[in-house]
């Protein structure tokens, strides 16, 4: 019986084409289940309401957008085969998963000249400049501007004293090479760094890292990993009484976990605005999200100001709108992101991550007893 | 050559043959003819999957090798692809990206990881056996990620295409036709092994180790050799995945790897070479097949979502449905089948006559 | 120092509740449940949906969620376990690790990969607790190790004492003798699976509040269980050494070694002991043939 499934949904398979239609053909690529899913499932679910409404309002240029998702569960081998099957008839793909998807994304986008945005994992280096005419980046972090970000503040922070400054990374390649680099980097500022501590994802007590980072006498502790790693290192620190700040990279569960430790040493910076601030978009995200999504508005920022790129992206295209005519408008295209982003994202022939990147510090505010943001947004111009 | 119809063979040779009947030369003829003509037929992400199939098949032929005929369970199948990968990425890292040495290389590397594993895997029996190799999977995995944390660009190794000669294998139909070329060459070595005096030698350890030893098979030499055989044929097959994926990270090394690869000889029926491939294709084309039946149904927009863990578990479901109701797995289906053909429409065959 | 002191009796209790699950289902059964880890997360779950279903009282959603995993291991035995009477226990292994893909999908299924904090939404706080000698824990690791020793200890008396203790015992020695006695071995060995998913609850439940909850816990089961091996995979009392052992190799390289190793570590002790002493420190020398 099993077999015979087999044997029929092979059939299937094969039988299955791509009928041919009037529309923009976008593909996209996302870890919707699988260990990474938290990070990017948001991203699939933003797209999809904001297309529907999108082609509920009569589509982009009197044509509607047609967006077939599949997932990769961040695994490399179903991403070669999703990158193949998206390839054959979409005019772009957007991925949205694990850097371990990148490579066969990037190698079917050069050979079937498809232009490829990443719309929630980190930049690759193709998208800063000089940049490669088919790979895009609309996420809000980069590797190395994170890092030039968070020491700057804690430089401003510290405010001409010499402090210490710890860097609490996860086992994987990307935190451990960007805090690496961050280290470096905080010998170059004047800032006294100690070095990097590795923690295991897996770890059941962070304590015992904690108790490294105390007893080297951190003043700040900068951490750039998954959520559950920095979280934890800053609560164990915290339960063994240290007195210093930290900082880390503020991911989708920011705002709820802000309110959950109300802990105002804990300061989280990133790209996108937090739902708390209550501005118009928010709202109309919030509106418009009611009930068709698993995950709640706040944590579709990424997902929106991607799909509002792509939205932007083929407009400019306008219609026909084959790949290479698409290729060519996304390098110069100018989104607004109506206060989602701390300013818009300009591509240029050049670069295709954006002109200026913005961010900015939310902590808790005891006093205020609610999230509070530290200054303003601050800008750094991408070279 | 004088051709038996059937069961009577006239000659040696025609005995020793792997192809033996008219029917089996006629479909191994028309098999090989609608592989070769495939890619005409279908699009590339077909062919990408074929490929994908054909590449684990090798390593669920290697495996089978290793579990299936000599009775040695590994769960540390995932280390021994990620060794063969990461031998391929540290060639390419020192320069030295041609095939040529990177699957020797590979296959060396295996074969020596194989003898690693294989003396001390010699006190070891059944459970204790997994468990040990699951330990060196993850000891393994470690090693990889220091190594990619010092040498990998970022997030992992990027793997040049191979060239031989002038000649630089790319493109989904090259690339189908090498793996399918190297797939059928290892599934002739496995169906050769387990004809040869090693297999009948595996099988006599797997089935009664004390008898076999008593018989005056070397038990603890034929089990370091199953180790070693089938992680050099598994490590070759992590080079070619390497190769094939152009990229070599440690994410695509987890414990779900070896899981799956259990899965391909459990599901497709332990100790037999047919069963290694049909279990592999079942495996890998099984996410697809449920997209596809999932695709044909009309799902209200919001619980569209709910589709893809639906159909991450519907794997397992499927898999212990296979473990609970069919044992011998999808070979035990296909024998019964075929006998099922060839006994029609009778259903039992006939009792030879006392005298 | 004292510090790496507590940090080990906190990691060693909750790897042993963990490992007892494992020992549990291995002496009765003979079947290794590679599941245990996503009994654990699955136990988390419950408690995050009777904090949910009846948010503020504690004691009744920690309970009843104990409950609800104790009786998942009874069924599972039934539905999954008990068919696979007759097969190999490789292929029985084999259906514990779909289990275990099967617990997963259904969790995300229902909660999404997102992280939950049960501990909130019950009304209880983990204040930092301060130690003699200086160490610091929290209020849940204290819990946690509370609970292991009064897990154990209970188990003992259970196995020891109690007539359906010493039944199991039997049971799990030799099933068919135990059959002729006129013991109903099939429900002593679901009862060893339902105290499985129980302990491994109690695991999760005292996890979820202390760190966090998502469904990716499991992965700590694997650790666990090279410590139900290095203590002796029939052995409950061997979970114990087993536990502070593979704690104590692992915060120590965290303090003084590479923090790396850490996360292998208890693979590490594991294929030692394998090399050394497959049957662990205080299992039973298994005989040669029996898988």
């Amino acid at each position: 019986m099993p077999f015979l499934t087999l044997l029929a949904s092979l059939l299937a398979v094969l039988a299955l084409g791509a009928p041919a239609s009037a529309q923009y053909r976008v593909g996209m690529s996302a870890a919707i289940t699988g260990p990474a899913s938290s990070t990017y499932a948001p991203t699939y679910e933003a797209y999809k309401v904001y297309f529907k409404r999108v082609n509920d309002a009569g589509g982009i240029n009197g044509q509607k957008v047609e967006i077939a998702y599949e997932d990769d569960r961040g695994e490399p081998q179903r991403a070669a085969a999703n990158a193949k099957k998206l390839a054959e008839a979409s005019i772009l793909i957007v991925n949205a998963s694990t850097s371990a998807t990148y490579k066969p994304f990037m190698t079917e986008s050069e050979t079937e000249k498809v232009p490829l945005m990443f719309g929630g994992g980190v930049c690759p280096r193709e998208a800063f400049p000089p940049a490669n005419p088919l790979i895009f980046c609309s996420t809000s972090f980069g590797s190395k501007w994170d890092s030039r970000f968070a020491l700057g503040f804690i430089k401003e922070q510290a405010g001409g004293k010499k402090v210490k400054v710890a860097f609490a990374a996860q086992d994987i390649p990307l935190s451990r090479i960007e805090l690496e680099f961050a280290e470096q980097l905080a010998k170059d500022l004047g800032l006294e760094p100690i070095p990097v501590v590795v923690v295991p994802g897996n770890t059941p007590d962070f304590t015992p890292f904690a108790q490294k980072l105390k007893d080297a006498g951190a003043d700040w502790v900068l951490s750039w990993a998954l959520w559950h790693v920095e979280v934890g290192v800053f609560e164990a620190l915290q339960r063994i009484g240290w007195p210093g700040k930290y900082l880390l990279y503020g991911h989708q569960q920011t705002q709820d976990e802000l309110a959950r430790l109300k802990a105002p040493t804990l300061h989280a910076f990133g790209g996108n605005t937090l739902f708390m601030e209550s501005l118009p978009i928010h709202a109309e995200i919030v509106n418009l999200v009611k009930g068709q999504t698993t995950h709640p508005a706040h944590y579709m920022a990424e997902g929106w100001v991607s799909a509002m790129v792509l939205e932007a992206a083929l407009k400019k295209c306008g219609w026909p709108c084959p790949k290479d005519k698409l290729a060519t408008a996304m390098a110069g295209v100018s989104v607004d992101t109506k206060g989602l982003r701390g300013g818009p994202i300009e591509w240029t022939a050049d670069n295709h991550y954006r002109k200026n990147t913005y961010y900015k510090v939310y902590r808790w505010d005891t006093a205020k007893n609610g999230i509070a943001s530290v200054g303003g947004w601050t800008r750094l111009e991408i070279k | 050559m004088a051709h038996g119809g059937g069961y009577f063979k006239t000659t040696y040779a025609s005995d020793l043959a792997l192809v033996d009947t008219r029917l089996r030369r006629t479909a191994l003829a028309a098999l090989i003819v609608a592989l070769l003509v495939l890619p005409r037929l279908t699009s590339p992400f077909v062919l990408d999957l074929v490929a994908q199939t054909a590449l684990a098949a090798v390593g669920a032929l290697a495996l089978n090798l290793l579990t299936g005929l000599a009775g040695q369970i590994s769960l540390g199948h995932a280390g021994f692809i990620a060794a063969g990968a990461f031998t391929t990425a540290v060639l390419v890292e020192h320069r030295l990206p041609s095939p040529l040495l990177a699957l020797p290389a590979a296959a060396l590397v295996g074969a020596v990881l194989g003898v690693v594993v294989g003396i001390p895997a010699l006190r070891l029996k059944g459970l204790y056996l997994a468990l040990g190799t699951l330990a060196l999977h993850h000891v393994v995995l470690y090693a990889c990620g220091e190594f990619q944390n010092h040498w990998g660009a970022n997030t992992g190794v990027s793997i040049p295409p191979p060239r031989l000669g002038g000649w630089v294998l790319k493109g989904t139909t090259a690339w189908y036709y090498t793996l399918i070329a190297v797939a059928a060459l290892v599934v002739a070595l496995s169906v050769n092994l387990q004809r040869s005096r090693a297999g009948r030698a595996w099988m006599a350890i797997r089935d009664r180790e004390i008898a076999a030893e008593s018989v005056g098979i070397d038990v603890a030499r034929y089990k370091v050799l199953a180790f070693v055989w089938s992680s050099a044929l598994t490590a070759v097959a992590g080079a070619l995945f390497a190769y094939q994926r152009a990229f070599v990270s440690v994410e695509a090394f987890g414990f779900f790897l070896a899981i799956e690869y259990i899965a391909m000889i459990t599901i497709g029926g332990l100790g037999s070479a047919l069963g290694a491939v049909l279990g592999a294709a079942f495996v890998t084309l099984l996410p697809y097949g449920i997209d596809a039946v999932v695709a044909g149904l009309r799902v209200p927009g919001g619980a569209e979502y709910y589709l893809f863990p639906l159909k991450f578990g519907a794997f397992g479901l499927l898999m212990a449905a296979f473990l609970i109701f069919e044992p011998q797995g999808l070979v035990g289906i296909w024998r019964r089948a075929r006998n099922w053909l060839s006994l029609w429409p009778l259903r039992y065959r006939p009792l030879r006559p006392a005298s | 120092m004292t510090q790496v002191l507590a940090t080990t009796v906190v990691v060693a209790s909750l790897y042993a509740l963990l490992a007892a699950g494992y020992v549990l289902v291995y002496r009765a059964t003979r079947v290794l449940n590679l599941a245990q880890g996503d009994m654990m997360t699955l136990g988390g779950y419950f408690l995050f949906l009777l904090t949910t279903a009846a948010p503020g009282s504690p004691a009744l959603s920690i309970t009843t969620a104990a409950a609800l995993a104790a009786a998942a291991g009874f069924f599972i035995y039934h539905l999954l376990m008990r068919p696979m009477a007759g097969h190999p226990i490789f292929a029985a292994v084999l259906v514990t690790v779909t289990l275990g893909i099967l617990l997963r999908a259904a969790i995300v299924l229902v909660y999404t990969d997102r992280i939950r904090h049960p501990l909130p939404l019950l009304g209880l706080a983990n204040p930092p607790r301060r130690l003699p000698g200086g160490a610091v824990v929290s209020t849940f690791d204290l819990l946690t190790v509370g609970v292991a020793a009064a897990l154990f200890l209970a188990l003992f008396a259970f196995l020891r004492l109690s007539p359906l203790g010493i039944q199991m015992r039997a049971a799990g020695e030799k099933a068919l003798l135990a059959a002729q006695r006129g013991i109903n071995f099939q429900l002593l060995f679901a009862l060893s699976w339902a105290l499985a998913g129980f302990a491994g609850a109690l695991a999760g439940i005292l996890y979820a509040n202390n760190v966090r909850l998502d469904p990716s816990l499991g992965v700590l089961g694997l650790k666990a269980f090279a410590v139900a091996l290095v203590g002796g995979l029939d052995s409950l009392g061997g979970v114990i050494p087993g536990a502070l052992i593979v704690a104590a190799i692992e915060v120590l390289s965290v303090r003084y070694g590479d923090p790396l190793l850490a996360d292998v570590s208890p693979f590490l002790c594991l294929l030692a002991m394998l090399l050394v002493r497959p049957w662990g420190l205080f299992g039973t020398k298994e005989e040669l043939e029996r898988v």
